[in-house]
């Protein structure tokens, strides 16, 4: 192998570190997009046996969205092992226990059931919030597309943003708020 | 061999036991344990490898068409493309590659593989197919076979 072929094997099978912003996301269609990443999917030079998966940082995940009530509905099974060790966790209150485990649940199980698994959720990052530590941010060199555009919440609109929005009538002096 | 009354002929097996039998070991000689030496072990075992080896070949065929298809929708991917509406286009424009070729071009011409995307998206958006609108302005410049009208 010459110095030349080396150095391009090294690039081939060089990890990029990924960013995904899970703000206001559906973690569950997200999970689709980040095994993707996850297992190499995304490189015409994949094969089950080759190791050319990427690491993935994923932030905001405290932020994640849920469809309709699936807050309330949605629920987490746990057994000890031992009997009566059987939890139910609602998803609101896992999501309040730990704000990350909701985002790795869900990349976990869209992940095949084997024994390399395990090895490919190592390489996934989660953060509650966008405070990642300095020796992870230095490594990151790309972004994934986020699954919908974030709409910019009213509350964080600029007073006079607000103001200067073209309205189609002002309401009348003695007309009630509630 | 000869046979000198009409009941020896009957009881004869065939072919001598020892060759009948070195066949099958022959076939069991890299098994483990019993099932390569010991005849009526190995029988058995030969006969669930060549049960094995037929289904292989179908299978074999199967996971390659999967990797392939694998391969070329993340080469897809990479150009902001489908599989099916790049296998579409290449197949309107008279381009007939089939998936191996299309795979192979992905991992090791990426040049001529993101220029039959071009060609692939350009064709799909001149016919209007349904999902191109997702897949951004059709590429300037590309002019093939059947598009001149």
């Amino acid at each position: 192998m010459t110095a030349y072929k080396r150095v391009q094997q090294w690039n081939t099978f060089a990890r990029v570190w990924h960013l995904y912003d899970a703000t206001w996301q559906n973690p569950f269609e997200s999970a689709q997009r980040i095994m993707k990443y996850l297992k190499g999917l995304h490189k015409p030079i994949y094969h089950p046996l080759n190791d050319c998966g990427d690491h993935v940082v994923v932030i905001n995940s405290g932020e994640i969205a849920l469809l309709g009530d699936e807050w309330r509905k949605r629920v987490y099974f746990h057994h000890t092992g031992y009997p009566g060790g059987a939890t139910w966790t609602l998803a609101w209150e896992l999501h309040d226990k730990d704000p990350t485990m909701i985002m790795k649940k869900a990349v976990y199980n869209v992940m095949d059931g084997n024994l390399q698994r395990r090895y490919t959720m190592q390489r996934l990052h989660i953060y509650p919030d966008d405070d990642v530590p300095e020796k992870i941010k230095q490594n990151i060199t790309n972004q994934i597309r986020q699954l919908r555009p974030v709409p910019k919440r009213l509350d964080r609109y600029a007073p006079e943003e607000v103001q200067r929005f073209p309205k189609v009538m002002d309401w009348p002096k003695n007309y009630i708020l509630r | 061999m000869v046979f000198t009354s009409l009941a020896l002929f009957v009881r004869n097996r065939g072919p001598d036991e020892f060759w009948r039998k070195r066949k099958i070991l022959k076939l069991s000689a890299h098994f483990y344990g019993r099932r390569r030496n010991c005849y009526s072990i190995a029988i058995r075992a030969v006969h669930r490898a060549l049960v094995s080896a037929t289904k292989g070949r179908k299978l074999k065929k199967e996971d390659m068409v999967a990797l392939w298809e694998t391969r070329i929708t993340a080469g897809c991917e990479e150009h902001n493309m489908t599989y099916p509406l790049f296998r579409e286009g290449l197949v309107r424009c008279n381009i007939l590659l089939n998936r191996k070729t299309l795979a192979d071009l992905a991992v090791w011409e990426p040049r001529t593989f993101k220029s039959l995307v071009k060609v692939a998206h350009a064709r799909v958006s001149q016919d209007g197919l349904a999902g191109v609108t997702e897949l951004g302005d059709p590429p300037s410049g590309i002019i093939t076979r059947g598009m001149l009208k």
